[in-house]
């Protein structure tokens, strides 16, 4: 029964923290967007555990304690999207409902080290911002090398290749046949039209779909 | 695989990645010329060719590139299956020094076959000047082989290169031991075929390749492997990413310890010859922008200035010679269009000096002799920044050096002059009149039409094109077009590579029918090809068109690009809605800017203006004749031609509002469609056809069913059944198109004059 109250409490805050990121957290929309019931009595009691506050126009507002507890839930799911997304190589669209899955069941420390693994992503397959966690500030405190997008780099930053996230093989064998594999330095020296790497003295023209499926170590600047 | 002895001629395959000199080399062996490229993936047909070396004899066979033998398009199928199939005695692999990580990679892959081998790599002395060194000695010891290093165009290298395949050695393979201790390889122990390669062709959808090296064993090594390809593909671990991983591990060491980087060679220089010829060629591009724009804004331009003053003077010189009026007037100084002389030997050659030399000899000059700036000009010209106004700057010369001195200059020449005024006239001197008179030189003569169509009017067009393309090809600069292309190839269902069938189209639409083959999938060669014959006039037709508008206003030729641009794009993306599946991903890689060599580039085009004469002369004679025919065979008093005019006339009159004569001439466009344009030019010479017709008729005969000759080549690359639905398309819709335009045009009353 506990479990069952919490997971609807983290649902809430979950639409909650989602949408007032589009500054639409109205009580309706909250109930449109959460996955489940939003009775009166449900947020009377998120109210008066402090966690939400409803102001007269009926826009929720996050209070301290709520907004701790979401952006722990919205940093659990967005990590679970890009680790499904970019190591298991799942559609964007797929990547969601398992994603709402991962979130209930993620304890903190594995979260802290698929964050550590996908490189400290800052950002969601939607594009959403995921909150930092402890491992993150740390990480940014040591200059550790950390994994981004090819597409992230600077012109004319080299880079380790860490992985790829293709869904079709052959695009994994097309880039190692032309060099590019994982372990292997890359430079990246042009972004537009197309983007362009280069791989020991081969110019290599990549649509943005691939370069941004290129995860790399970016070595720290020295 | 043992190699077959005892044969009197030895087979020899060369391999290699694209674009690393497979061709050159091939070249230097043979002796036979194979078009080679700038551009990766130009050897699409398999050629051979025999090489005699002290007494013995040997066929070389020229494969398309590879990138891995683990096959990824067509092309790559098809040099694993030469491979298999032809049991080589030696193989050759061409590699390009600079990358020896991707090189080493097919080394590896091609020892397991266990076939003498000899490693040549290839451009070495691009290799030196970006400061890398290789230890070929090494890597001769690791795999043992020969290892060769050569610069194949300068034929560096040669001596060493015929020295080995006299004495080849059959390589050991590496892998077994980069991968001891693995349970893979040692379960494979005493199997000599590739077994490693077969495992990924296996796991990679290439069970064929496969199957082809498993009943090519002994019973015991065939079930051997049979059996454990069949246990590991029922296990969960995928037994090609093992071996990828060894191999990559092997790569991985070897790259690191023979080959050593230093710095590049290109700081060093920053003479005084070249900073002279920077500065002439920014002149010669503001001498040559002054010169296009005087015909936009009607500005004086030092072309106008120059050719006035010298060809007014020579004209008076000649007429006071007693000379004036006569052939040698006009084939020096063309037309006087009120004190304007164009399209004559004297005021092309201004135009040459004057326009085209002040850009292309410095620039020339600045490729053969700065490496800096070769570098540099790889870099800006795959900018979009700098690319754009560059393409924009290529297309301009383009224009003037086909456009002008092919279409007008050498057409006025050649068939104004040359057949107008000598062939036509002496034909008919000769002959009576009667039958064969009128076969030859009559109204649908082969002589006087067919032949001064496809040489008075084509010919200067595609031989002027040809060279041209030639010239960009081995540059390198195409590549840097599908960077620039790549966006908007995407909205019509096709990437960036699609560019090089695209342009090539501009030249022939045959020859860019058969070089569809270069894109990876079949959905976008597909869509290739039906765009190449709906919308990309050749360059014959173009030139015709050219012809054709020079007599109208530029908004006249706007409006005819304008139209089917967009109808191109509309087609090309909903077609690729309609087919359905995405543009196949865009990874391409991209060679750097080159000197193009003069020879190579004199060969290309004269082995193409070959092709030309082969195979299009015979279509244009046949095409006439059929005119012919059509004409002078009589039904109810009319001609057959007369009674095809009238039973298309709704159609052409009714839709169109064109002369009636506009339907022979979309009968020829079906047999040549630049002979079609040509008909249009004299249609319009002749004053038959107003500006909104010119436009409509342009328009539709560019959309029109393509040549006869590249409806062969379609019918041959995608089966009669999709090359009838495609030519079902698009007649219909080219005179939808028209209809529309024609409507548009008449209702808005857009004149052009």
């Amino acid at each position: 029964m506990v479990d069952r109250i919490s997971e609807e409490i983290a649902e809430v805050l979950e639409a909650v923290w989602t949408l007032e990121e589009e500054d639409t957290a109205t009580i309706r929309n909250v109930a449109d967007n959460a996955p489940v019931e939003v009775s009166k009595d449900l947020i009377a009691r998120l109210s008066s555990e402090g966690l939400i506050m409803v102001d007269e126009q009926e826009h929720v507002h996050l209070l301290p304690k709520g907004r701790l507890l979401a952006e722990k839930i919205i940093r659990r799911h967005r990590l679970a999207e890009r680790l499904i997304c970019d190591v298991l190589g799942a559609r964007v669209e797929d990547s969601e409902a398992a994603a709402c899955e991962y979130e209930h069941v993620l304890a903190e420390g594995i979260t802290n080290s698929i964050c550590t693994l996908l490189g400290h992503p800052r950002f969601c397959p939607h594009n959403k911002p995921i909150p930092e966690g402890d491992c993150c500030r740390s990480a940014r405190d040591e200059v550790e090398p950390i994994v981004v997008s090819c597409d992230q780099l600077r012109v004319g930053e080299s880079a380790r290749v860490a992985y790829f996230s293709a869904r079709e093989h052959s695009r994994l064998l097309k880039l190692s046949a032309l060099g590019i594999s994982p372990g292997i330095t890359i430079k990246l020296i042009q972004k537009w039209p197309a983007y362009v790497v280069q791989c020991e003295e081969t110019e290599i023209a990549l649509e943005p779909e691939v370069a941004h499926n290129i995860y790399v170590w970016r070595t720290p600047a020295e | 695989m043992v190699s077959e002895s005892g044969r009197s001629t030895k087979t020899v395959v060369l391999v290699g990645n694209p674009n690393v000199g497979k061709s050159v080399i091939f070249r230097l062996l043979t002796g036979n010329y194979v078009l080679v490229s700038n551009f990766p993936g130009t050897t699409v047909e398999v050629s051979r060719g025999k090489l005699q070396l002290n007494g013995a004899s040997y066929e070389v066979i020229d494969t398309p590139g590879v990138n891995s033998l683990v096959p990824q398009s067509e092309d790559e199928r098809v040099t694993c299956e030469i491979l298999l199939k032809e049991k080589p005695d030696l193989i050759i692999q061409v590699a390009d020094a600079k990358n020896l990580r991707r090189t080493l990679l097919i080394t590896s892959q091609l020892a397991e076959f266990g076939i003498p081998m000899i490693l040549v790599l290839n451009m070495i002395d691009e290799a030196e000047e970006r400061g890398i060194e290789i230890d070929s000695k090494r890597i001769a010891e690791l795999f043992s082989i020969s290892v060769v290093e050569t610069v194949a165009i300068y034929s560096r290298g040669r001596r060493q290169l015929l020295n080995a395949i006299q004495a080849p050695s059959c390589p050991r393979n590496p892998l077994r031991e980069s991968g001891a201790g693995s349970r893979l390889i040692e379960s494979l122990d005493g199997i000599g075929a590739p077994a490693l390669l077969s495992i990924e062709w296996m796991a990679e959808g290439n069970g064929d390749l496969a199957q082809a090296i498993i009943s090519s064993l002994s019973p015991e090594a065939s079930s051997k492997l049979g059996n454990w390809i069949g246990s590991y593909s029922n296990g969960r671990r995928n037994p090609a990413r093992e071996v990828a991983e060894i191999r990559s591990r092997l790569l991985d060491t070897s790259v690191a310890s023979f080959k050593k980087k230093r710095k590049s060679r290109f700081t060093e220089e920053g003479s005084w010859s070249r900073k002279i010829l920077l500065w002439l060629l920014a002149g010669g591009t503001l001498l040559f922008l002054w010169n296009e724009a005087g015909g936009l804004f009607n500005i004086r331009t030092p072309f106008e200035v120059v050719s006035r003053a010298v060809s007014g003077r020579l004209d008076r010189l000649l007429t006071d010679a007693g000379l004036g009026g006569g052939i040698l007037q006009s084939v020096l100084l063309g037309k006087n269009d009120g004190g304007r002389y164009e399209y004559g030997i004297i005021p092309e050659v201004i135009h040459f000096l004057l326009l085209i030399a002040p850009v292309i000899i410095p620039l020339g000059m600045l490729i053969s002799r700065s490496r800096t700036f070769v570098y540099e000009l790889g870099i800006l010209t795959r900018r979009a920044l700098t690319g754009i106004p560059i393409l924009i700057g290529v297309l301009l010369l383009l224009y003037e050096f086909v456009g002008y001195t092919g279409a007008q200059t050498l057409v006025a020449l050649f068939e104004d002059i040359l057949f107008g005024e000598y062939v036509v006239p002496l034909v008919r001197s000769i002959l009576p009149a009667g039958f064969i008179s009128e076969l030859l030189a009559g109204e649908y003569g082969l002589i006087s039409m067919g032949l001064t169509y496809a040489i008075g009017i084509v010919l200067p067009v595609v031989g002027t094109f040809f060279i041209a393309f030639s010239l960009l090809e081995d540059s390198g600069y195409l590549p840097r077009l599908s960077i620039l292309s790549d966006r908007l190839m995407r909205i019509m269902g096709l990437n960036g590579k699609a560019v090089l069938p695209m342009v090539l189209g501009f030249g022939c639409g045959t020859m860019a029918t058969m070089s569809t083959r270069i894109l990876s999938s079949k959905r976008e060669r597909l869509i290739a090809i039906l765009l190449l014959a709906l919308g990309i006039p050749c360059s014959a037709q173009l030139g015709v068109m050219l012809g054709i508008a020079a007599g109208f206003s530029q908004k006249a030729t706007l409006t005819v690009i304008g139209v089917v641009a967009s109808q191109l794009v509309l087609v090309g993306f909903i077609s690729s809605r309609l087919i359905g599946g995405r543009p196949s991903e865009f990874i391409f890689e991209i060679p750097p800017i080159r000197r193009p060599q003069f020879k190579n580039v004199a060969l290309k085009t004269w082995y193409r203006l070959q092709w030309y004469l082969k195979e299009a002369v015979p279509l244009f004679l046949l095409g006439t004749l059929v005119l012919f025919v059509l004409d002078a065979l009589h039904f109810n008093g009319l001609s057959f031609l007369k009674w095809f005019e009238r039973g298309v006339a709704p159609i052409i009159s009714g839709l169109l509002d064109l002369p009636s004569e506009a339907a022979g001439i979309f009968l020829l466009g079906f047999l040549r469609r630049d002979y079609g344009a040509a008909g249009l030019y004299d249609l319009a010479r002749n004053g038959l056809l107003n500006g909104q017709q010119v436009v409509v008729s342009m328009v539709v005969i560019t959309l029109f069913v393509p040549c006869l000759a590249s409806f062969l080549m379609i019918i041959k690359e995608q089966g009669l059944k999709r090359a009838l639905a495609i030519a079902g398309f698009i007649v219909p819709f080219a005179l939808l198109v028209g209809y529309v335009l024609n409507l548009v045009l008449r209702t808005f009353n857009i004149q052009f004059t």
